[in-house]
């Protein structure tokens, strides 16, 4: 469904537009104003998915921003921006991080800004940061609405740049090398992207991966038939190419090594939004386009992708037992939730793939809490992020560790969090693959492997709690929780996990539609 | 053969009803909860409203779940109460509940219980600083319960089934600060080079862990009942209600048991039900959940978490019998396989059973004897049920009837003598100041209502008749028996045995003869406040009551509510014979009291014996490191995943040298080979651009051609 105003491109220009305002304005004052308004205009996207779902748009059709770009005589195709159950879970995780994490900023950046000053550093202003941070947030919104692999491409280099340059101003740690170590580890990435994508457009003669058709947001293969018929036998190459690059910003085992360095040493905040959301667009544009566009090559790879997923599951999940970094222990465990997400998705089924676009939600909401979590000790505690020298904070601080617990509930898909769908969806997934009941050592492999890979999210998740939380302090600590804008802001997103595990019907109805009939194509369905 | 043919699966007729009406049995708990948590976070801290609100959610419960047990017994009904909506439109659930014979009377008892228990604890919790957590966990942790035992369907119950678990690591562990003083087992004691204490955060996450592995098999188990049903049948209606998986029984058995799967399917799917219920090898989280406040302990033990296991064997177990058979005429393996799955679970059973009545002989701790007694009667339990099933081969429904009726009067009997045996406790270590029975004694003087209500259900748990235990015990009995296995009869058997003795030890020593030791930091010695001593009180009385009723009416009510059960279509006898095997099992049990008990009260102390013969000794340490299955565990799994996680990390560090050390140095050598060739020699840079001119020409003559 086309809206009548463009209120898709809004929410992208907004944040910007009230970011650069707030560049060159030195009132702590305005800062805040404009930070709060800024969280307000993030939550726009959001107000869209809710009215998406209630006039029923998102099942099939979509909601399509009403300009539309045509460079279809450049042989680009149509760059639109538009929302459908696919992306629905994905542009509610943003939005809801980024909105929130947006307020919560005020106080941590506060600090960390007054922390690098008296440490002799200078550093770029509120200001500069609240423009980085909404341009990072609404580029990533921006890759979930494109329709189009170079728009996809500009959106997710915004995003880049963006964070790049937050770690580089306001990082922890040798915080010039690490960015750079980022920025050059992803632009690696970028590049065979990009490199696939020019194949594939030179070929395909479009960029296009889903288009309007009258009005309702279809996937390409509707228009110019299945993609094999133009890029024949050099099918695999894009595949690979364009797989390659988002399987390096997953992070999946193997090509993970930039993501504990850039994540754990980046300000909590940005933190907050690298590890959940921008990882998480990689599985979102498998799912997208990978799989639709490329069904046979999936189908071929899927042993060895589901192999894979149970790697990264695992080896990250006991590498993150053995953390001592509390940011560290958290990136290392994205890591092994990307490993569920690209477990969903190389099921090439439809609970599989649906698990892996709520895990984007689950994981966005219970990271994002857990992150800024970390952060509140970082700020209050005197920069304090060793998990050996915490212990016993729950205390301390009850309303903080509930909410971590909470976090942690969600990545070990417990109820009441959004995160037992994910985990159901995901199982029944892997259960729904040809291979589990193909026999008795299937069925029992199978299993084995999903217990120890649920097991070992359980046991970091489980066991870190009590590092932190419980137990007597290792060290003197004589902060006291109090409740501010900080700590609700928090609170806001363990709610919203609450409410989606009570409200999935409108998540999974649109979702199954759409995967049904974008993403499987009537070719893998028969798979 | 097929003795089946088109007789439904439900003997009573279903009624449909309005979904919210009959899913206050688990919403109002969960509604409590949830008013708990929002008053906390505004900041309301009055201890005596969280105690009130928990309580009353709880009541609520209770008073529905006996009117629905009502209903469902007296006219012969099924209520079936479901959501016209979905919850999940794609796996097709609805939110309600599904109340046949079975559901109705495990409502009814999780919910009167839980109620019993909460009232002691707003005695027993008065003053605590984690008091506000604990009245919302105890009512998340009921609705949960309750959600289990009323669910329509298999994601209902997920959410209960996970729904205990958090809740049970959250109450096991509520004393997180880790004091001494609330650990469990013999500070700096060691077995194997493995510490046998445990701290209470500590056993919350070993419950958590514990039972996670279990939940994985659960969950395979339902989401592969999924898969297979909307494959096999596509027309079947909400796939993943318990009906449906019921009625399309003989589809999806015949299905695994034609690729010769069926035992290994059913076996992870029941895994969950072995976690939960603590059977071998999975018992260790039980026994160190003694961490938790007493009333915790109570809840788990009696009413609620530990019996979701045996209510899943109650719930299932049926189903899987009808399946076999209805598979049968199509494929024969079926009911053999479905045999060998029931064999491995009353295998593990027995085991559990024999183990854990041997471990509480020997033991210290109030809380543990009672804990291990817990595990011993789980497995009774799960043995009973899956001996009917085992039977399966015989293509006879009354045996599967009668095993479900022996089951659920089990549950019934344990879960009122193993509730009022934990509240004594909780007093009991309230006034001792310790955990040690070593250092309290003589409490008969003090508290003459007290050891009364403890002996009352110490009896029924030794099983003497007449108290409810006996029943419940002759009916477990009887139908391992049938079985014919003689080893599984055996271990049963010989466990009774020790069960009279570690009970009656446990009352001797805590009421009627003075101390071993001084205790320390204990309180004055007084009879129970009227509000901890009234839950016990009617539960030790119950427990006389009800046995004497048993031919009064309840055999017959529980039998009638085991016919109204989904999928159980005979209707099980209740009457106990008295045979030559009954009488002499009691004449030993009774025999074993009075002998222990003469031991123990001429104060014979076999401790000196211990300390003179080496074997005794050994034996004794075995049993009293629970035949070291901790530290095996520990060793085969903690240790290994650990030199995993080691190990993982070592690659990890090799994975980081090469990219970020090996990778930039090649790259800095290369450039520094490179300059190292451009210093302005022209020799050089001649050959260079010679070879440059030649490739380029060799591709200038390849692209003329």
């Amino acid at each position: 469904m086309l809206l009548s105003w463009s209120a898709l491109w809004a929410t992208i220009i907004v944040p910007i537009a009230l970011g650069v305002i707030a560049w060159p304005l030195r009132s702590r004052a305005a800062h805040h104003a404009l930070t709060y308004l800024s969280a307000a205009s993030l939550l726009g996207p959001l107000a869209v998915v809710i009215y998406g779902y209630a006039v029923g748009a998102l099942g099939r059709g979509g909601v399509i921003d009403p300009f539309i770009l045509n460079a279809t005589s450049y042989s680009i195709g149509t760059m639109a921006l538009a929302i459908d159950g696919l992306s629905a879970p994905v542009v509610i995780g943003l939005s809801i991080v980024t909105a929130f994490v947006a307020i919560y900023s005020i106080k941590y950046m506060e600090t960390r800004i007054h922390e690098m000053e008296e440490a002799g550093e200078r550093a770029p202003s509120f200001g500069t940061y609240l423009l980085l941070y909404n341009i990072f947030a609404v580029t990533m919104l921006g890759i979930a609405y494109s329709t189009n692999l170079i728009e996809f491409y500009v959106f997710l280099e915004g995003s880049l740049i963006s964070s790049f340059l937050l770690i580089a101003f306001y990082g922890y740690g040798d915080r010039k090398r690490i960015s750079l170590l980022y920025f050059v580890w992803t632009h690696v990435a970028a590049v065979v992207f990009l490199t696939g994508v020019l194949y594939y457009g030179y070929l395909v003669h479009t960029f296009n991966y889903a288009v309007v058709i009258n009005g309702t947001l279809e996937p390409v293969t509707r228009a110019i038939g299945p993609i094999y018929q133009y890029v024949g036998s050099a099918a695999p190459l894009i595949a690979a190419l364009l797989l390659f690059g988002l399987l390096v910003k997953m992070a999946v085992f193997g090509v993970h090594m930039w993501l504990p360095y850039a994540h754990a040493e980046a300000p909590t905040p940005i933190s907050a939004l690298l590890s959940p959301n921008l990882i998480g667009l990689a599985g979102y544009a498998i799912a997208r386009f990978i799989i639709p566009l490329f069904p046979q090559q999936m189908l071929d790879w899927r042993p060895f992708l589901m192999g894979l997923a149970f790697t990264t599951i695992i080896y990250a999940g006991l590498v993150a037992l053995r953390q001592r970094d509390y940011k560290r222990f958290l990136a290392y465990s994205s890591i092994s939730q990307m490993g569920y997400m690209l477990l969903g998705l190389s099921t090439l089924n439809i609970y599989g793939i649906m698990g892996a676009m709520l895990i984007y939600l689950s994981h966005a909401i219970g990271k994002a809490l857990l992150f800024m979590n970390a952060g509140v000790f970082i700020t209050e505690l005197h920069g304090l992020r060793d998990i050996t020298k915490m212990g016993g904070l729950a205390k301390r601080y009850p309303l903080v560790s509930a909410l971590a617990l909470f976090g942690f509930m969600n990545l070990s898909g417990l109820p009441p969090s959004v995160g037992m769908w994910s985990e159901i969806y995901v199982v029944l997934g892997v259960v729904k693959t040809p291979y589990f009941l193909a026999s008795y050592g299937n069925l029992v492999g199978l299993t084995l492997l999903l217990i120890v890979a649920l097991t070992v999210t359980a046991s970091y998740s489980f066991i870190t709690m009590k590092r932190i939380y419980y137990g007597q302090p290792r060290s003197k600590i004589e902060a006291k929780e109090s409740i501010d804008g900080f700590k609700l802001s928090l609170l806001a997103i363990a709610i919203f996990g609450v409410v989606f595990f009570l409200a999935i019907a409108p998540l999974t109805s649109s979702l199954s539609s759409v995967v049904h009939a974008s993403v499987l194509l009537g070719y893998l369905s028969l798979k | 053969m097929n003795v089946l043919g088109s007789i439904p699966l439900m003997t009573g007729k279903v009624v449909s009803e309005y979904w919210l009406t009959w899913s206050i049995t688990w919403l109002s708990p969960y509604v409590g909860a949830a008013i708990l948590a929002i008053m906390w976070l505004v900041g309301v801290r009055n201890e005596k409203a969280y105690g009130v609100i928990s309580v009353l959610s709880i009541l609520i419960s209770a008073i529905v779940s006996t009117i629905a047990m009502y209903i469902v017994l007296t006219q012969h009904t099924i209520i079936s109460a479901v959501t016209s909506g979905y919850w999940d439109p794609v796996l097709k659930v609805q939110v309600g509940v599904y109340l046949d014979g079975l559901g109705a009377i495990m409502a009814t008892i999780v919910s009167w219980l839980s109620f019993l228990i909460d009232l002691y604890s707003v005695e027993y919790m008065k003053g605590d600083w984690g008091v506000q957590r604990y009245f919302f966990f105890i009512s998340f942790f009921v609705g949960s319960m309750m959600l289990v035992v009323t669910a329509a369907n298999m994601i209902l119950m997920f959410v209960g089934w996970e729904g205990t678990g958090l809740a049970s690591y959250a109450l096991i562990g509520h004393w997180y600060t880790d004091e001494e003083e609330y650990w469990v087992g013999v500070p700096g004691s060691k077995a194997l080079g493995k510490p046998m204490y445990f701290e209470p955060s500590t056993s919350g996450v070993r419950a958590m862990l514990f039972t996670r592995v279990g939940d994985v098999g659960f969950l395979i188990g339902f989401t592969g009942l999924f898969a297979l049903i909307t494959t096999l049948v596509p027309k079947a209606q909400n796939p993943l209600s318990i009906q449906t998986i019921a009625s399309t029984a003989g589809t999806w058995t015949s299905f695994l048991a034609s690729k010769g799967l069926l035992t290994a399917f059913l076996f992870i799917f029941t895994l969950g039900a072995l976690a939960k219920s603590a059977q071998f090898p999975f018992t260790e989280w039980l026994v160190t959940a003694m961490t938790g406040p007493t009333p915790v302990s109570a809840l788990i033990h009696a009413a609620t978490m530990v019996k979701v296991g045996v209510y899943y064997m109650l719930r299932f177990a049926p189903i899987f019998f009808i399946g076999a058979l209805l598979a049968a005429t199509a494929v024969p393996t079926a009911v053999a396989q479905t045999q060998q799955y029931f064999l491995i679970v009353a295998s593990l059973a027995a085991v559990t059973v024999f183990m854990n009545a041997t471990m509480a002989v020997v033991n210290h701790e109030f809380k543990l004897i009672l804990a291990f007694s817990t595990a011993e009667y789980l497995g009774y339990m799960i043995l009973a049920v899956a001996a009917g099933g085992f039977l399966v081969f015989t293509h006879n429904l009354a045996y599967m009837a009668d095993a479900e009726m022996a089951g659920l009067s089990m549950l019934l009997a344990h879960a009122l003598f193993k509730a009022a045996l934990f509240l004594v406790a909780g007093y009991a270590l309230h006034v001792s100041g310790s955990r040690f029975i070593d250092y309290m004694g003589n409490y008969s003087k003090y508290m003459k209502f007290t050891m009364v209500s403890s002996w009352l259900v110490g009896l029924s748990l030794a099983a003497v008749p007449p108290f409810l235990g006996f029943f419940g015990k002759e009916l477990v009995l009887g139908s391992v028996a049938k079985t014919s296995v003689w080893s599984l009869y055996l271990l049963a058997v010989v466990a009774v045995v020790f069960t009279a003795a570690y009970i009656t030890r446990l009352l001797i020593r805590v009421f009627h003869v003075p101390p071993l030791y001084e205790a320390h930091g204990g309180h004055h010695l007084r009879e129970a406040p009227p509000l901890m001593l009234i839950p016990y009180l009617i539960l030790g009385l119950a427990s006389i009551a009800l046995g004497i009723g048993w031919f009064f009416g309840l055999g017959k009510a529980l039998a009638l509510g085991i016919y109204d059960t989904l999928a159980v279509i005979a209707r099980p006898a209740y009457a106990v014979s008295f045979d030559v095997t009954t009488v002499t099992i009691t004449a030993i049990i009774i025999v074993d009291i009075i002998a222990v008990a003469l031991v123990y009260l001429r104060r014979h102390y076999l401790v000196d014996l211990i300390e003179r013969s080496s074997a005794l000794r050994g034996i004794y340490d075995f049993l009293f490191n629970r035949w070291y299955v901790n530290s095996a565990l520990y060793y085969l799994f903690l240790d290994s995943f650990n030199g995993l996680s080691w190990l993982f990390n070592v690659i990890n560090r090799a994975i980081d040298l090469f990219y970020h050390y090996v990778l930039p140095e090649a790259g800095l050598l290369t450039s520094r080979g490179l300059r190292g060739l451009m210093r302005g020699r022209t020799d050089y840079i001649l050959t260079l651009y010679l070879v440059m001119i030649a490739i380029v020409g060799i591709l200038v003559y390849m692209a003329w051609r």
